[in-house]
């Protein structure tokens, strides 16, 4: 499903924040991306999201090389990646409902065809009284699980989180990684940025290390 | 059944109204929409009153008699007259009488002379009935057998009005340009600022697959709407003005100042087709506002993606 070959990154005339990385991952599997603070986990989250390109190397996802395809098919290759964030990146202005609703609304459908969907998806991760709340008076928790539902709603094939968990306490970190455990049981390729030990410990899946901008895959 | 709650609830924009400097914008749209009717409508008025004016000089020539010596000046104004009538296109030809003449220059030499020493010069109203091809070359050649008389067909002085209020349309005009061109300046300065202000917004609908076009559609949507209501304020204020003019001007002067203002300079109306222009000024303005915003979205999203 994704595959790097040699890829490196670099930001203007930096150094290389990414050196020679080569790994694939299957589809449906569950990763964890961890490594020290400034290893490049976010940089490489968003080579994943296509956000970024490489400066070098060759990157294919969903069987296409994406390193060099044109803007307009990269945003129609990136409906089928969700993001969640660490500082969640909801719209203050918007509801919980309305919030999670966004990507469909983008696709242009309507409300009346996807209320019921968000209703249930908002059910499913415990907002379902938090419909009509705005994100100002919602607790962290409440937030991060706005935000993976706002990730989720399209039925992306591709689930990427920059820690997840990092805001939040740790029965609710190890709640919100079973919730994602469940996205994969469902078939979601997901991929956790996080540097938590704790969460790795816990948690029996594959490791994707950085460090110092190299990438090892400890399965 | 729909309940209650689904009842009221009502989709929140993705741009919120009060992210972009409305208010500011509006306010800056208004003034210079007002200020491009009003140009608009002075070149229309300029306009209006030099045609008007021309036509009505043109369908009047004078003739001069003057005063020779060992000449008989009523003989000369009757055959003036009959050399006038005879021209083809000529309505009608009338010697001023000598009152009337002497009223003429009063006003420049004032009261309590006695004008009968002086040897005043005296006039031929000729009205043409056909100023196209009234043959007033002929006319003015057979004038000649007439001692001391002169053909004035106010030439100059119409070439002098069309020259200058032609020049005071082209300056309406360019300065019309001018104030379209600062209102696209302000638009894209405005558009910037929403846009750096509200630079979340437009990363979240990114990252979630929002396209450029999808989103310059959003705020271009706000920005339709800022053009709309700052032209309507200011388009309803520069008609409000034209009208309360025209008012003010047939109803508070009396009549015959008013009418010699009108010959002067003009009646103080638009007429329905300068209404008609100054209306479309709104849609212009806010159209100008739509596509400008949208052009400087769309650069912006170029330059962040």
């Amino acid at each position: 499903m994704i595959e790097f070959d040699n890829v490196g990154l670099r930001y203007g005339d930096g150094p290389e924040i990414l050196r020679d990385l080569s790994f694939s991952i299957a589809p449906g599997s569950f990763h964890f991306l961890t490594g020290p603070s400034g290893a490049g986990k976010t940089s490489l989250l968003r080579l994943l999201l296509l956000s970024l390109r490489p400066t070098r190397g060759r990157i294919s996802m969903f069987d296409e090389d994406v390193t060099h395809l044109r803007r307009d098919r990269l945003l129609a290759m990136r409906r089928h990646i969700g993001i969640v964030f660490q500082e969640f990146r909801l719209l203050d202005h918007l509801t919980t409902f309305e919030n999670v609703a966004l990507p469909l609304r983008v696709l242009g459908q309507t409300e009346a065809h996807y209320r019921a969907n968000v209703e249930e998806l908002l059910d499913w991760v415990g907002l379902g009284d938090r419909m009509d709340a705005h994100p100002p008076v919602l607790s962290g928790g409440e937030k991060q699980r706005a935000a993976i539902a706002r990730a989720v709603i399209g039925r992306p094939e591709i689930l990427l989180a920059d820690e997840p968990t990092g805001n939040v306490d740790p029965d609710l970190a190890e709640r919100l990684v079973h919730l994602f455990a469940e996205l994969n049981r469902m078939g979601t390729t997901i991929i956790i940025a996080t540097h938590e030990l704790h969460m790795l410990d816990k948690f029996d899946y594959p490791r994707l290390l950085l460090s110092d901008g190299r990438l090892t895959v400890d399965d | 059944m729909i309940d209650a709650d689904e009842k009221s609830r009502k989709t929140a924009p993705i741009v919120p109204a009060h992210s972009v400097t409305g208010r500011t914008l509006m306010t800056l749209i208004a003034i210079m929409t007002f200020l491009s009717c009003m140009t608009f409508g002075g070149v229309v008025l300029v306009q209006k009153s030099a045609i008007a004016w021309s036509a009505d000089v043109g369908r009047e020539v004078t003739i001069q008699v003057l005063p020779v010596e060992g000449e008989l000046m009523d003989a000369n104004l009757r055959l003036a007259e009959t050399i006038a009538e005879a021209t083809p296109g000529v309505g009608d030809a009338q010697a001023l009488t000598i009152e009337e003449s002497e009223a003429l220059i009063k006003p420049w030499i004032g009261e309590g002379l006695d004008l009968t020493e002086l040897n005043i010069p005296r006039l031929v109203i000729v009205e043409l009935s056909d100023p196209i091809n009234a043959d007033l070359d002929r006319l003015a050649e057979e004038l000649k057998a007439v001692p001391g008389a002169s053909l004035d067909t106010h030439a100059a002085w119409r070439e002098q009005l069309n020259t200058m209020a032609g020049t005071i349309v082209v300056t309406g005009l360019l300065i019309l340009a001018l104030i379209i061109i600062a209102t696209v300046l302000a638009v894209i300065f405005a558009t910037r600022g929403t846009m750096a202000s509200n630079r979340e917004i437009v990363d979240v609908l990114h990252f979630i697959g929002a396209s450029n076009r999808f989103i310059a559609g959003e705020f271009q949507g706000r920005f339709l709407m800022i053009g709309l209501r700052g032209g309507m304020v200011g388009g309803a204020g520069a008609l409000l003005f034209f009208l309360t003019a025209g008012l003010v001007t047939s109803s508070l002067l009396p009549d015959s100042s008013n009418a010699q203002l009108g010959i002067l300079f003009g009646r103080f109306s638009l007429g329905i087709d300068g209404i008609i222009g100054l209306l479309l000024i709104v849609p212009v303005i806010a159209g100008l506002t739509a596509i400008t915003s949208r052009m400087a979205v769309r650069r912006f999203l170029a330059q962040i993606s």
